[in-house]
Formats: C-alpha cells, sequence, structure tokens
C-alpha cells in the first residue's frame, strides 16, 4: 500500500467502486496534539537520597543480569566502600525507594553488601590511572573522610599520602564501629583497594608532632579528615571515678582485642550510634545493660536498625531519664543517681527539650557507667591556618576551606555524622582539588529531575516481600562479636532486586510502544522513538510508563 | 434434458447449471421450492456450493454480498417481504458492484398477508440499481438465471430475474435444461474485477465525501445503461448457443398495429391469445412483452411505441396515485421523443387476482372506445355494483 | 523486560482517524498482530468505520469490506464460504464489531451466525455506547451511566445485556473476554481462537475517553480497572461449557473505575452499592460455573 495521499482528477482515474488500496500514513496527525510527550530520563529517587550519590538503580541494573563486576566498578565510581556502607550505612535510600508506595522499600544496603563482598571475594582491584600526576596530596585523617578523597584522588592520577594518627587506617571504621557490625577482615579488604591505586599509608603519624611541617611542604594541597576525637563528658559530680569511661574510648578497646572489665551491671548514657555500640559490645561482655537516654526512643539519633537490633539482643532502655551523680564506694562507682526528664519546648535540634521533673530522684546499681553522649573535635592545630567555627573547619558545599590549599570534610566539617557523609564529602573535595590543582574551573554535575511517585506506574508490579538476611547467634552466641548479619544468598539478591522499579530509567518494558494507540513508538536497539508526525498527544505513554520516564510540555497552539 | 418443471424448480437448475459457489437464502412463500431443491442438489453433492441456511433475508444479502466480495460466483432467492426486508443489502450491493443474482417469485406485500402475483415488491427495488429481468415461462426462467449471471459479471452489477407466483413458480412446464458442464459453455468462471485477497489488500466501501461519491455513482448509472447492450448481447449469444434468446423487449405481431398492449410476466401469455382473436377479427393490434424492466431499453420502447397511434400498459402493480409503474416508465420514455401518443394505463391482477382473456378484452375495449385516455389509471375488475370499471 | 511480549508486525498503521487515546484501535492493533496478515475484516458500521479512513485509504494492511450495520455476522459467514469455495482455508475471517453491531442491531445475525456454527471470529470491541453516531446508549451501556439518550436524571435504569451469557447458551466452540490493557492475553486469545473450527466470539472492553468523560491517557488504566474490579473478568468459555476464570489479578473497589469517568458522576452511593453488590454476585456465579463445568478438555 502506498502513505501517499491519492487524489483522482478524472473519473476514470477511479476503481469501480470505493476500493483502497492506499494506506493513512499522508495524514500527519501530529497536527491534532496540544500537548506533546518525550523521553525524559530522571534520577531515581534512591540515587537522589544517597548522600554519596551512588548509582543504585543502575547497579542493580548491572547486577540483575549478573554482571556482578561491573556493578560493584559501578560503585567504586562514588563509594570505594560498598562492603562496608553497605552494612553500616543509615541508608537513607530506602526512605527515598519508591517501592514503599507499593510494598515496602528494596533491601538496597544488602544488595550493595552483597556487591562489595563479591569484589572482596573475587579479590577485584580499581583500575589504576594510566597517567601518574605530579602533584602530591596530604590526607590527614585515616577515616572514611579521608580515605574516600585518597581513593579519588588516586584514581585521578594524583600521589596521595594519608596521615593517621592511629596504629591502624579506619578511623571510626575501625575504632568506633564493632566486630560484630563491620568485621576487621572485611574492613582491610576495602583498605587495601586503596592501597593497590598506590595511595601510601602512613599511620602512627601525627601531625605537627611526628610528621614535621616541613616535611608537608611537599604537598600542593591538603584534605583534613579528623573526625571527632573527644567524648563530651557528663560535668556530674565523681565522674573520674574507677568504672567511667568514655564510649570511645571503651569501643576503642573493644575493637584493638584490649581485655576491658565492665562488670555485671553496665549503664550506657547516651541516644547515637556510639552508644548503641557501647550498649551492644558491653552486652557481649555478658553484662546486664541499661541505656539511659534523656529523651524517648523517637528522638533517638542512632539508626532505627541499630536501635531495633539492641533491643532485640536484650539491652535496655530507661527514657527520659539522665544521670546526676555517681555513687561511689572505694573511688569505685556503685551506683548511678539519675533524674527523671520530661519533654518541653523543641531545641535547635527541632527535638524538643528535656527538662528535669522536680523531685524525681532515683538510683541504678551500676559497676560501670558508660559515657556516649557526643564527640567534639580537635582542631586548635588548624586554627591557624583555616577558619573554625564551634570547634568545626569552616566549608564550603565542596570542602573549600579559607585558605585555597587545605580542603576538609567528614565530621570535623559537619559534626557527627555519618559514614556516607563522609565518604561523600571526601569525594567532593577531590573533585576540587582536583580543579584547583590543574588550573581547570570546577563544574559541578548538572542533576536531571528526579522521580517523583505519582509518575510511577505501580500497577505493574506484583507486591513482593522484602528478603529476609540471615542473622548468626549474635550476643548469646558461641561467638559473640560474630557478624549479626550475615548477607543475603545470590538467590536472594536476586529476587530482592527483582522488586527494583528502575525509576526514571527505561528498561526496555515495551508499554510505551505497545499502547500507542497511533502506533507513533517505535523501538529500535534497546531505543524508543515517537514520531511527532502521528503523535495526537494522547499521553497514554506517560502514564503507562512503570518508571515515570516520560515528562510532557505543552505545544503553544 | 427436458424435464417438467414447476418454475422454482426452474430457477434451481438455472442456479445449477450457472455452477453458483454459495447460496444463502431465507424460506418464504413461494420461494421456498427453489431453496428446497437447490439444498437436495448441495447435499448430495451433484451442486458444488455452500448453503448458509440464513435466519433472514436481510442476512442472505449480506452472505451473498460477502460471498461475492470473496470472489465466488453467488445466488440467492426470495419473494415480497424477504425482498422488501433486503432492501438496504439490496442498494449495498449494487453500490458494492457485486454481480450476485437474485430470483424473486413476484408476491403481493402485506398486510394484509396475501401469498399471490402482483410486482409491486420487485418494483419497490426499482432505484437500488439492481438489474431487473421478468420472466414469462419456466424455460425462459431457467434460460434467464444464466444470462442474469452473464449480464451481471459484465457489468459488475446484481441482477434480478423475477417471475410470477403460482402462475409461473407452481406450474409445470416443460423445460430443457442442462448442467454446469453445459452451464460453462456460455457462462465462463467469474473473474472478479476486484475481491478480499490477504496478497493484495484493499478496502471495500470506506467513508466517501461528495468529492468522490459523485463519480462512483456515476459510474453505476453509465454501466447501467451499458448492461442494455450487454444484455441484448448476452441474449443474443444465449441464441446462438442454445437456440432460444427472447430480446430485451420482445414485439408480438406489432407491423401494422395500432394499439399496442405493453405487458409483462405471465399476463404476455393470456395476452398473445387475446391478441389472436382480435387481430383475427380485423382489429389492429399489436402486444410489447417487456421483459428487461432495469436498465429500462429505452431505444427498443421508444422505437416500437412510436410507431402506435395508442399504448395500453397493463401493470400488475401500483405506484400510489400516480398508477402503474411500467406506463409511468413507459411515458417517461416517450417524452423525449416528442412522438405524443395516448397511452392508456391499466391496473390488473394486483393480489394474484386473476387476468383472464376477459379482462384483456375489456382492457382493449376500453383503448378502443376513445381516442384519449378518460382517466389516468383505470383498475379493471374493482368490485363496484354501479360501474364495470372505476378509475383513479 | 519486555512486560508484554506481542508479535513484531504492524498491520495497523499511523494516520487514522481515532480520537486520541482510542481504545478500539489499539484493540485492532493487537488483534491484527494476533491473526496476521492472512485476514479479511468484515466491518459493520461502527467507530472503526470511519477509523478506517476515507476511500481510497485504509488504515489496516489486510483486506476490509465494509457493511451494513446489521450484517457483520452474516456478511462474515459469506465471505467465509467464499474464501473456502476459492479454496482458501487458510485465511481468518475477523467480524469486527462495535457493541451496536454485536448487542441490538447486529444481535440477529450474530444469534444466526453462532447458531449456525459458522467458522468466523467475531470480536466486538465495546466502549459502551454507540459512540461513532455521538454516544447514546446501547444495550452494552452499563447501569447508571450517562449517554446522550441517557441524560440525566434519566441515566441507564437497566443492566448491561449479558452477552457472554447468551453466546455460551448458544454453545460455540470458543468465546472469551478480553481487555486492552492485557495485550498478550488479548492476543493469545485470538490466537487460540484461529485455530479453533467454527464461532468464536471475543468480547473486549476499549474504552472511549469521549463518551466515558475519561482523560485520554486513562484508557488502559480503566481498562485494567475494569478487569480488576471484576466489572469485566477476563473469561474463557469453550462449547458454552468449560469455563476458565483468570484469578490471580488484584482485586480492586469498583469506585477506582468509577471516579475515573464522568459518565458515572452522578451514581449515588446506593447505585455504587448494588454495582458493586451485582460484581460480587456475578463473580461468585462464574466461579460456579468453572466449578460445575470442570477442567477444560484438550482437545477443546
Amino acid at each position: 500500500m502506498s502513505s501517499k495521499k491519492r487524489d483522482f482528477r478524472d473519473e476514470s482515474e477511479m476503481p469501480l467502486s470505493a476500493v483502497a488500496a492506499d494506506d493513512m500514513r499522508w495524514n500527519k496527525t501530529g497536527s491534532w496534539r496540544n500537548i506533546k510527550p518525550f523521553y525524559d530520563p530522571k534520577t531515581s529517587p534512591c540515587i537522589a537520597s544517597c548522600p554519596a550519590g551512588e548509582n543504585i538503580q543502575g547497579y542493580i541494573e548491572l547486577a540483575r543480569k549478573e554482571r556482578y563486576e561491573e556493578a560493584a566498578r559501578l560503585i567504586w565510581q562514588n563509594n570505594p566502600f560498598p562492603a562496608i556502607c553497605g552494612r553500616v550505612c543509615y541508608h537513607p535510600c530506602m526512605d527515598g525507594c519508591a517501592r514503599g508506595s507499593l510494598d515496602r522499600s528494596v533491601f538496597i544496603p544488602a544488595i550493595e553488601r552483597y556487591l562489595g563482598d563479591y569484589a572482596i571475594e573475587h579479590g577485584l582491584r580499581e583500575k589504576r590511572p594510566e597517567k601518574t600526576l605530579d602533584d602530591k596530596v596530604a590526607v590527614i585523617g585515616g577515616g572514611p573522610a579521608g580515605l574516600s578523597c585518597a581513593f579519588f584522588l588516586a584514581k585521578k592520577g594524583f600521589r596521595v599520602t594519608v596521615f593517621e594518627a592511629k596504629p591502624l587506617m579506619g578511623g571510626v571504621l575501625r575504632y568506633g564501629i564493632p566486630e560484630y557490625r563491620l568485621p576487621k577482615t572485611v574492613l582491610d579488604a576495602e583498605l587495601k583497594r586503596i592501597e593497590d591505586l598506590g595511595v601510601e599509608f602512613r599511620p602512627d603519624s601525627i601531625v605537627g608532632k611526628d610528621v614535621t611541617l616541613e616535611a608537608l611542604g611537599q604537598y600542593s594541597a591538603f584534605f583534613v579528615g579528623i573526625g571527632l576525637q573527644t567524648s563530651r563528658r557528663l560535668g556530674i559530680e565523681n565522674e573520674n571515678s574507677k568504672g567511667v569511661m568514655a564510649g570511645l574510648e571503651f569501643l576503642e578497646k573493644i575493637n584493638t582485642g584490649e581485655p576491658v572489665e565492665v562488670g555485671k551491671r553496665v549503664v550506657v548514657v547516651g541516644g547515637g550510634n556510639t552508644a548503641m555500640d557501647v550498649a551492644r559490645s558491653s552486652l557481649r561482655q555478658g553484662a546486664h545493660v541499661t541505656v539511659v537516654y534523656r529523651r524517648t526512643r523517637d528522638e533517638m539519633p542512632a539508626i532505627e536498625d541499630e536501635v531495633h537490633e539492641a533491643n532485640e539482643e536484650g539491652v535496655h532502655f530507661r527514657f527520659l531519664s539522665t544521670p546526676v551523680g555517681v555513687i561511689t564506694k572505694n573511688g569505685r562507682i556503685t551506683e548511678i543517681r539519675c533524674q527523671e526528664m520530661e519533654l518541653g519546648e523543641p531545641d535547635e535540634s527541632g527535638r524538643r527539650r528535656p527538662v528535669p521533673k522536680e523531685g524525681t530522684y532515683f538510683n541504678m546499681p551500676a559497676d560501670s557507667l558508660l559515657v556516649a553522649i557526643g564527640e567534639k573535635p580537635e582542631s586548635k592545630m588548624f586554627e591557624a591556618v583555616c577558619s573554625i567555627s564551634s570547634g568545626l573547619i569552616v566549608t564550603d558545599e565542596y570542602g573549600r576551606t579559607s585558605n585555597r590549599k587545605i580542603f576538609a570534610g567528614g565530621d570535623v566539617v559537619s559534626g557527627a555524622s555519618t559514614v556516607v557523609n563522609a565518604v561523600a564529602r571526601g569525594r567532593g573535595a577531590a573533585e576540587v582539588i582536583a580543579a584547583e590543582l590543574s588550573g581547570k574551573q570546577f563544574d559541578p554535575k548538572k542533576t536531571k529531575k528526579v522521580v517523583a511517585i505519582a509518575d510511577l506506574n505501580t500497577a505493574y508490579f506484583l507486591q513482593k516481600d522484602r528478603a529476609q538476611m540471615q542473622r548468626s547467634d549474635g550476643a548469646g552466641g558461641r561467638r559473640p562479636f560474630a557478624e549479626v548479619n550475615m548477607g543475603l544468598t545470590c538467590e536472594q539478591v536476586q529476587e530482592e532486586m527483582s522488586r527494583c522499579f528502575s525509576c526514571g530509567v527505561c528498561d526496555g518494558c515495551d508499554n510505551c510502544y505497545v499502547f500507542c494507540p497511533d502506533v507513533a513508538i517505535s523501538r529500535h536497539d534497546g531505543t524508543y522513538t515517537i514520531d511527532y508526525d502521528y503523535c495526537k498527544g494522547c499521553l497514554i505513554c506517560v502514564q503507562e510508563c512503570p518508571r515515570g520516564i516520560l515528562s510532557t510540555e505543552s505545544e503553544g497552539k | 434434458m427436458q424435464k417438467v418443471l414447476e418454475g422454482n424448480h426452474a430457477i434451481s437448475w438455472g442456479a445449477k447449471a450457472s455452477d453458483v459457489k454459495v447460496i444463502a437464502a431465507y424460506p418464504i412463500t413461494p420461494q421456498t421450492q427453489i431453496v428446497e431443491l437447490l439444498s437436495e442438489m448441495c447435499t448430495s453433492g451433484e451442486l458444488d456450493a455452500k448453503f448458509i441456511k440464513v435466519e433472514s433475508e436481510h442476512s442472505a444479502m449480506a452472505a451473498v454480498i460477502g460471498s461475492a466480495a470473496a470472489g465466488v460466483r453467488s445466488f440467492t432467492a426470495t419473494s415480497s417481504h424477504g425482498l422488501l426486508l433486503m432492501h438496504e443489502m439490496l442498494h449495498w450491493a449494487v453500490g458494492a458492484r457485486l454481480p450476485i443474482v437474485l430470483a424473486n417469485v413476484n408476491r403481493a406485500v402485506g398486510p394484509p398477508w396475501n401469498i399471490w402475483t402482483d410486482q409491486n415488491d420487485s418494483l419497490s427495488q426499482r432505484d437500488t440499481g439492481l438489474i431487473q429481468i421478468y420472466c414469462e415461462s419456466n424455460q425462459e426462467v431457467f434460460d434467464t438465471t444464466l444470462q442474469a449471471f452473464k449480464v451481471a459479471e459484465t457489468v459488475s452489477l446484481p441482477a434480478m430475474l423475477v417471475l410470477d407466483a403460482f402462475f409461473l413458480s407452481h406450474t409445470s412446464e416443460i423445460v430443457d435444461v442442462f448442467g454446469a458442464d453445459i452451464g460453462k459453455k456460455y457462462l465462463p468462471p467469474f473473474k472478479p474485477v476486484d475481491f478480499l485477497d490477504p496478497d493484495n489488500p484493499k478496502a471495500f466501501g470506506n467513508l466517501t465525501g461528495p468529492d468522490y461519491y459523485y463519480e462512483l455513482r456515476h459510474k453505476i448509472h453509465k454501466d447501467h445503461l451499458r448492461a442494455i447492450d450487454v444484455a441484448r448481447r448476452a441474449d443474443a449469444e444465449f441464441g446462438k448457443t442454445f437456440g432460444r434468446s427472447y430480446g430485451l423487449v420482445e414485439e408480438y405481431r406489432t407491423e401494422g398495429a395500432e394499439t399496442i398492449l405493453v405487458t409483462s410476466g405471465t399476463i404476455t401469455s393470456t395476452a398473445r391469445v387475446v391478441i389472436d382473436e382480435r387481430r383475427e377479427r380485423g382489429e389492429k393490434l399489436g402486444l410489447l412483452k417487456i421483459r428487461l424492466f432495469r436498465p429500462f431499453p429505452l431505444d427498443d420502447v421508444r422505437r416500437v411505441l412510436t410507431r402506435a397511434k395508442k399504448v395500453a400498459v397493463i401493470d400488475r402493480n401500483i405506484g400510489f396515485s400516480i398508477g402503474g409503474i411500467f406506463a409511468q416508465e413507459i411515458r417517461s420514455a416517450l417524452w423525449n421523443t416528442r412522438v405524443h401518443v395516448p397511452l392508456f394505463s391499466f391496473i390488473a391482477g394486483i393480489g394474484g387476482r386473476d387476468v383472464t382473456p376477459e379482462v384483456l378484452n375489456e382492457i382493449l375495449d376500453i383503448a378502443s372506445a376513445v381516442e384519449y385516455p378518460e382517466q389516468e389509471t383505470y383498475w379493471i375488475g374493482v368490485k363496484d355494483e354501479e360501474l364495470s370499471y372505476t378509475g383513479r | 523486560m519486555r512486560n508484554f511480549p506481542i508479535p513484531e508486525d504492524e498491520l495497523m498503521t499511523s494516520g487514522h482517524l481515532a480520537c486520541q487515546g482510542c481504545g478500539a484501535t489499539q484493540a485492532m492493533r493487537f488483534a491484527l498482530k494476533a491473526l496476521g496478515k492472512q485476514t479479511v475484516i468484515v466491518m459493520p458500521a461502527c467507530c472503526w468505520s470511519v477509523i478506517d479512513g476515507p476511500f481510497p485509504h485504509s488504515a489496516v494492511q489486510v483486506p476490509v469490506f465494509h457493511t451494513a450495520f446489521e450484517t457483520a455476522a452474516s456478511c462474515a459467514a459469506g465471505v467465509k464460504a467464499g474464501l473456502d469455495m476459492r479454496g482458501d482455508h487458510e485465511t481468518a475471517v475477523l467480524a469486527w464489531a462495535g457493541d451496536g453491531g454485536t448487542f441490538d442491531i447486529g444481535f440477529q445475525a450474530l444469534s444466526g451466525a453462532a447458531e449456525r456454527n459458522d467458522d468466523i471470529i467475531f470480536a466486538c470491541y465495546d466502549n459502551e455506547a454507540y459512540m461513532n453516531t455521538g454516544v447514546q446508549r446501547s444495550s452494552a451501556t452499563p447501569f447508571g451511566a450517562w449517554t446522550t439518550t441517557t441524560p440525566h436524571p434519566h441515566t441507564k435504569s437497566h443492566p448491561k445485556k449479558s452477552m457472554f451469557e447468551i453466546l455460551a447458551a448458544h454453545r460455540i466452540p470458543y468465546l472469551a473476554t478480553a481487555s486492552v490493557a492485557y495485550p498478550n492475553d488479548l492476543v493469545d486469545k485470538f490466537r487460540r481462537a484461529r485455530e479453533i473450527r467454527g464461532m468464536k466470539f471475543i468480547h473486549i472492553i476499549a474504552p472511549c475517553p469521549a463518551g466515558w468523560k475519561s482523560a485520554p491517557e486513562k484508557t488502559v488504566e480503566l481498562a485494567r480497572l475494569a478487569v480488576q474490579s471484576r466489572l469485566f473478568p477476563l473469561v474463557e468459555v469453550w462449547q458454552g461449557k468449560y469455563y476458565l476464570v483468570k484469578k490471580d489479578l488484584p482485586y480492586k473497589p469498583v469506585t477506582d473505575y468509577l471516579s475515573q469517568q464522568g459518565r458515572f458522576a452522578a451514581l449515588s452511593e446506593a447505585d455504587i452499592g448494588r454495582i458493586q453488590a451485582d460484581i460480587e454476585e456475578r463473580w461468585e456465579e462464574l466461579l460456579r460455573k468453572e466449578q460445575l463445568g470442570g477442567p477444560v478438555p484438550g482437545n477443546a
């Protein structure tokens, strides 16, 4: 059939009756349209929610096709620590995950962990850059922020040295987070990957003491990621008694295998991740543990998972209470004196301020009081070289300080935060350092629109339960410090990944092509094209796209 | 071979001789014998055709339209209300240019129910574009079936052959018949101009605006006119092949006739006898039988009737208020000749009332009595105690 | 990962005259993909008579015979007889009618063809009113719907004629419902029908934004909700006896479906309750019939 419009000038040209041998393609029905659909791939909400901007949708898409190595490498473009973050992250990606609107959000950290472990098991290494650049960068602080910065700088070809005060690299990853959450073997494997890029690790090196300022002259730029060093004190009577310890100090001992005696009854003060780590570690020492917190569970800053697991393991909680004094005998703690609190008006953090209730005192017997009410930075040495405010180094969003050669990131800039935030900051700083040193203008990448849940069409997804991770015996088992969460199996991971909607990224489902009433969408080599000569603008394609990829714009008529 | 056949069975034989491939029909008195015999023929295999026993005449025509569109020779038969019910689809068959042949047994329309013969059913289809041929004998009926296919397939228009109820349909006569093996000497296999062919897909009957509909109708009109000669040649060829031909009209003893009687159908047979008798008595009478009614054989009718001094048309039908339909057609045919022949319009035989020699004599008496018709229409034999006939 | 693996060949082309978001065109496109080019369509008066385009053009690439409103089934029976007498037993004859040409004016011919077991596929794309002539009610119009001939407050007071039950009573070899929201189910059913000899009937729910007063982009969603609310269940019946009801689908409240169509805007709570109750009753009935018939025999 011909597609041209046929016109007859003479009756003799016409067939005997109304016989049609040509098609309708001359009729460009695109002229009927006043609103136009177009393919507009968007950022998945998980990616938008991840502080490190990991391409979660991307690595899930690769891993579903069993391209695990490529998936792991994709994570490394934003985060060198999938095996770590998959275990310890507070996973804001899950809060953003659109799957939650259908049943439950995708178990993203479990997938990330699987890929991180896969990379370790298979000895995968990051590719070394082709060229090594002349500039050397010094990273001060071997925690997640500094290590991340070192990783990304090394990938660009810079020569990096990481100075770490402690005997081993890792910072809070080693000295803060306990073994049952993050095995040291995993940490060491992730660290090795950074070393394999040519990064020089210098542990046992305190800047200003072990490392002279002259020695630092060879470096073109500096990244400061020293975190928060000192534990806050309660400021109560007899806080220096035996049996009262700072939470960080306790964790350091635990995490370096130093023996710690906590006795039979432990009281932990605080509501953050450190407090949870402290409580659960104490439990594993065989103690009865009570966490005393001045607000309620809802206000606790610790990751919900941690609180939940602590509770499951048998940690007790005493909310709306705070210690006001330590009772001792022979210089050793025997009891804690506490006061009840109630919630008043919100404070600067937005949470309701705890207010002591008059006359509500009570005692709790305790063999140890472990104080985990927050940490403070030790930034005095940097006061001379860049702006500090309330002890925190002042930077812009990319880690630039008031000093052109100095960059900073992690808790020393943000205050107490998370591993993934530190990693993100380290990478952000690596970008600006690289730009600065190469004399190039720094251009932050443009981001695409984020898919809104309303853009999706969940009719195409079946309800499916989230995978359940197997757990070890945990605190009560024969090896109390063995990793509690044991990861997902390969089958489980594949099942879990099949729950991912792939928001904003086309996976070739064909809906647009199938449902177009005007046959105006065609498919070639996995991409779809709208033929605007015929598209009437009914927008069925937009509506039926499960992933919210199509957007519309009106056409002025 | 010669057989004693009633008119209906002559039609069945005609369809068989024409090697029809699809038949769809619904029974109605007095057509039923046509389809009954065809049914037997299909069942026994002596006729290789599919017979769709449809659930109404409207569906019958729709079905043969479908089969003709698929490119095979198709046939149906009906009468009276069945034909009326087919009316919409007759238009469709014409517009679709499908050479279906339809045999219609002329039967009066109700209410009240009347199963006897008159021509209002077929004449109500006058403007559909259906070719119409009126038969006088069972032999003619058999022969005309084949001729109808030949004409229809040549001009791509459906054709209807008409026979009187009971006088032909149920009256046995000797008919010389043959089968498809002989029939194909005259009627080659059907080669459609266009048909439903997935290897060459086309659409038929799409929405057409005033810009092209006009020309498509003009084509039908032209092919209708063309059908006159085609019918003439088809009849002549039939004569050459089988020794029998009928013409589009038949002049019977019109030489020197001053008054020409015009008839159609079985009234013609009776008229022949009456004309003979009256000619014996010296009356200058002749007879014109109209066989092809649509397309109207204008030239033949003009040629014969302009020679007459009077024309008396007998209509076994009525176009209410205007009179006999054949009469109306003939008046109209004569107009542009500028020959003004006085034309008497007689109505007789409606509802199967017998048209006897007495009736014909009465008609001819009236026609000869006056120069000019004193009434638009003469209804012969209306029961009226005062008059032997009444007008209007 | 394709949601709907359906054949690639396009036998319906762009440029047709359907309204934006027309369900009837989706139905045709899928049906033709299933049946292939060895098909002849017989099309009575309906929206598709216009959608197909004006002479001398046609939007489908198979032969089409446009016929009078009442005659889809009878004309199709004739076409099939003709093709058979030509020696062509391969070409499928598809009568493609709207609800008018199926439920009302076309019903006699349909019943006749069904009773004779004529070897055709009769597909009804049901947009639940005489849409081509401007949204007048048909016997397929559901209870409570507005049309131009059932204007407020006298919206349709009779229930939708159950064509399904009527044709099951004719005991035709194969009868199925389908929805444009489930394209490969629709394709499978047409393919199945093509393989069966005798009369086949496929009833497709084809939303019409213009007549249903719904947004054009919601056509597929409405076709899906019609099924998921069980207002239009997906069922197959062999020989009028053996039922197969598709049950593994989400079950949505009928209000999800009704609320998106302006034609149901005037439904009262009582009306909706009645509709919901009717759905449940019919669903139970379908399941009972499925039980009664037992499993579909292999040679069905």
